[in-house]
């Protein structure tokens, strides 16, 4: 059953939306074309960082300690005598780790149960709904902390409060976009030419539901890195001597009298990458739906 | 728009300030203020009091102000490098008779406040009976009664010879002594409000998580001392005190041992560093009964892997002195060697010689910055002779059960861990915590020697310093011996101040404000 009825432009994927149409259409804006600059430098580092560090970012080399940035060390030392360039870029690796798994988990897991809290039966549509809501009653950092401090601080621990806190958020905007399609005339033609629902489901629903939801996704990396940064910072996130951006601002904190390097080092490319994260998913966001698009 | 001529302008305001500038600049920012014919201190509290009374105290700050309102029988004196006591202001004799017997002589005419009469010897009974049952009592584990041979003289009889309780008990927060009967009429112990005091200071004022004040005892016989009054302002975070320091909020103020360089080399105008003692005592600790740790050769190989100048350089900015066992330096029996030292290839040979490879570990550690900094180079130490290690930075609540069987099961687990205890001046005082009895308590190391714990008893109660000294040279031997310890550094207690204050400031840390003098 290949020849399914499926009206021209509902996909998010459709002829005009597809990956490269969208790049286009994302690129057309400066707050696009920084925002794609940025994310695509913050990749492409934490990508290639093992090629681009000046030093190994584990070598403690006490003599060197606390050095102000040189054409040595881009951007001065640690407290160990650790090149913070390097540490920097590792820490990128972090952050992207952190952020594709666990804002990649948290949208499969949303949009599933999104979706079937949408197109399933209605007592499921209500057990849904109230686990999202008591989720999302907890505040983040709050209920990382808590589990944290049960737990041990660890980078999966991390990820997996994350993954717990983001999927309502996907969840619901999956389920209400589902709602809105399910008794559209397309959908109800497939059903009543025999389609299963998990046909239904995966060929129809989702391609139009997954747009929202990746503009949500690049808001949420943004958040995801800031909360490991945050756990980090206070010492609850990765584990001493794996270097993410949280824990070269903490070390850098208890050290900012002496010298403020540290602390801009690891502040900078947080921020930075926030901002990027942050244009990006605001372009997305005009491009997947006009209506809130700015008008020159 | 008009804008007046009269009044202040913005730009008027504006050009003033900038004329104001240097003038205001060249001012002192020295708060050892002088305000109507007064002289005020103003001293940061690191922690806001929670019980003055010394049986039921927290320790630390509490007895900061006990020493400033509460009398004692002697104080702690540094002669020539070397602490020892001294009687004093309330006593017009005190002496140790025999080695269980030490004799006290009140002065007449110092009087309780509130009314409740003068301080007599009943006093000195009851404050040390009650101590005998406080939450203190191992502090006077060595008292066994107090006679009194008048109202203001009796005598201490001890169980057995203590060299140790001048130093660690009757000169420290244990040794206050409360008034019989204004503590009776309190029911018998208090909290933050003592009943009566008998002190050069009285506490004027005490606003919670804030201030407490001190002014002069307008009824105190005694020697004055040179502030009218003493303002102890509440500020938890080192860093933030050393800002009020810099502002002129506080003018004498705990450091962190990470900014003492930045003092010493580059200090603030008008300031001195004092640093009042060095009794804290740090180590790596190894669980000997743990499976991968029961191998005696991986323990002397982590012994020697460990680059404890390093640590210090590192994580403690070259200021804190290296530790050589757990007597620290300033302390009877203090070393200045340990039988083992950083040797990287003794540590591989050891490990080579114990069969073991590819050891796992997990490093406990409290979650502070010295620490994690010093974590990482064990860590790294660790992986030069084949050990990898993890590190787990931890809360202060499941650190300090860590090694805890009443806490729980994790003393099963715990493998190495960074620790740091304090002590008094006395080096007894700091091996009561390493006894076969403490196994499962404080001995986390979970290693037991009958020669350690015989020698320990007869310390107790040894008076000759030559046999003293050769006993704790042997406790320290044994601990080495045990292979459950890399001994680190002995954390400094720094003080920045005005020039013109003399502080003085107990080797434990706590200010004795009614010895304080300006310049």
């Amino acid at each position: 059953m290949t020849d399914r009825f499926e009206p021209a432009g509902e996909s998010a994927f459709s002829e005009d939306r597809k990956p490269a149409a969208t790049l286009r259409m994302v690129l057309r804006t400066p707050q696009g074309v920084i925002g794609v600059t940025i994310v695509a430098v913050f990749l492409l580092s934490a990508l290639f960082a093992p090629a681009i560090a000046p030093y190994d970012p584990f070598q403690i080399n006490i003599p060197d300690r606390l050095q102000a940035p040189s054409l040595n060390h881009l951007l001065g030392t640690d407290q160990l005598g650790r090149d913070t360039f390097s540490r920097i870029l590792y820490g990128g690796r972090i952050a992207v780790q952190l952020a594709g798994i666990a804002v990649g988990l948290s949208l499969a897991i949303g949009l599933v149960l999104g979706m079937i809290a949408g197109y399933g039966p209605r007592w499921f549509d209500n057990l849904m709904l109230l686990l999202f809501d008591t989720i999302r009653s907890f505040p983040t950092i709050v209920m990382a902390m808590a589990v944290v401090s049960l737990t041990g601080p660890s980078l999966e621990m991390v990820m997996a409060i994350f993954v717990i806190n983001a999927v309502p958020g996907f969840g619901r905007i999956a389920r209400t976009q589902t709602l809105a399609l399910r008794n559209t005339e397309f959908i109800l033609a497939e059903h009543s030419l025999g389609a299963s629902t998990a046909l239904i489901l995966r060929r129809h629903i989702m391609p139009n539901v997954v747009g929202p939801l990746l503009i949500l996704a690049a808001m949420d990396v943004p958040v995801v890195i800031t909360v490991e940064a945050g756990l980090s910072f206070l010492g609850l996130g990765v584990l001493p001597p794996t270097p993410s951006w949280g824990s070269l601002l903490n070390e850098g904190f208890r050290i900012l009298r002496d010298t403020p390097w540290p602390v801009i080092a690891g502040g900078l490319p947080l921020i930075i990458t926030t901002l990027g994260f942050t244009f990006l998913g605001e372009s997305l966001r005009d491009v997947f739906d006009p209506k809130l698009r700015k008008e020159p | 728009m008009t804008h007046s001529k009269q009044g202040l302008s913005r730009r008027g305001f504006v050009a003033g300030a900038i004329a104001a500038g240097p003038v205001l600049a060249t001012l002192p920012n020295a708060t050892i203020v002088r305000a109507q014919g007064k002289t005020i201190l103003n001293a940061r509290l690191q922690r806001d009091i929670t019980v003055l009374d010394p049986g039921y105290m927290v320790g630390g700050t509490e007895i900061a102000v006990q020493y400033a309102v509460m009398p004692r029988l002697a104080h702690v004196v540094n002669e020539s490098g070397t602490f020892t006591w001294a009687p004093s202001e309330y006593m017009a004799a005190l002496s140790q008779d025999d080695p269980t017997h030490i004799s006290f002589e009140l002065k007449t005419g110092f009087m309780w406040t509130n009314g409740y009469g003068e301080f007599t010897a009943e006093d000195v009974k009851y404050s040390l009976d009650r101590m005998l049952v406080s939450d203190w009592k191992d502090k006077w584990l060595a008292l066994d009664r107090v006679e009194l041979s008048g109202p203001y003289s009796g005598t201490i009889v001890l169980k057995h010879p203590s060299p140790a309780i001048w130093l660690t008990t009757i000169t420290a927060g244990a040794g206050n002594l409360v008034c019989k009967a204004a503590t009776e009429d309190a029911g018998g112990q208090y909290t933050t409000e003592i009943p009566a005091t008998c002190g050069p200071y009285v506490i004027a004022e005490w606003t919670p998580k804030q201030r407490l004040v001190f002014t002069r005892n307008p009824d105190w016989p005694g020697p004055m001392p040179d502030f009218d009054e003493v303002r102890y302002i509440l500020v938890d975070d080192d860093t933030a005190a050393e800002l009020a320091y810099e502002a002129g909020e506080v003018d004498i103020t705990r450091v962190a041992v990470s900014s003492l360089p930045r003092y010493t080399q580059n200090p603030p105008p008008d300031t001195n560093v004092t640093v009042a003692g060095h009794l804290q005592y740090a180590w790596l600790g190894m669980n000997t009964e743990h499976p991968k740790l029961q191998n005696e050769k991986v323990r002397q190989a982590i012994q020697h892997a460990v680059d404890v100048d390093s640590i210090i350089q590192a994580a403690y900015f070259d200021n804190a002195p290296r530790s050589f066992g757990i007597v620290p330096p300033g302390v009877f029996g203090s070393r200045s060697q340990a039988s083992f030292g950083y040797d990287p290839a003794k540590a591989r040979e050891l490990m080579a010689e114990s069969g073991v490879s590819g050891l796992e570990l997990e490093l406990k550690t409290l979650n502070q910055q010295a620490r994690i900094v010093s974590a990482q180079i064990i860590q790294a130490n660790l992986a030069d002779i084949g050990i990898a290690t993890k590190i787990i930075p931890l809360d202060s609540g499941p650190f300090w059960s860590l090694g805890r069987e009443s806490k729980g099961d994790e003393w099963m687990d715990a493998q190495i861990w960074i620790m740091r205890f304090g002590g008094a001046l006395d080096p007894l005082d700091y091996f009561q915590w390493f006894t076969s009895e403490q196994v499962g308590n404080w001995n986390w190391e979970r290693w037991t020697s009958e020669e350690f714990d015989e020698i320990y008893q007869k310390l107790a109660t040894e008076t000759d310093d030559a046999r003293r000294l050769e006993m704790i040279s042997r406790l320290q031997e044994i601990m080495d011996e045990s292979a459950g310890y890399v001994w680190l550094q002995h954390e400094p207690e720094a003080f920045i101040h005005r020039s013109s204050l003399n502080p003085v400031i107990v080797p434990t840390g706590e200010y004795d404000f009614r010895r304080f003098t300006a310049a």
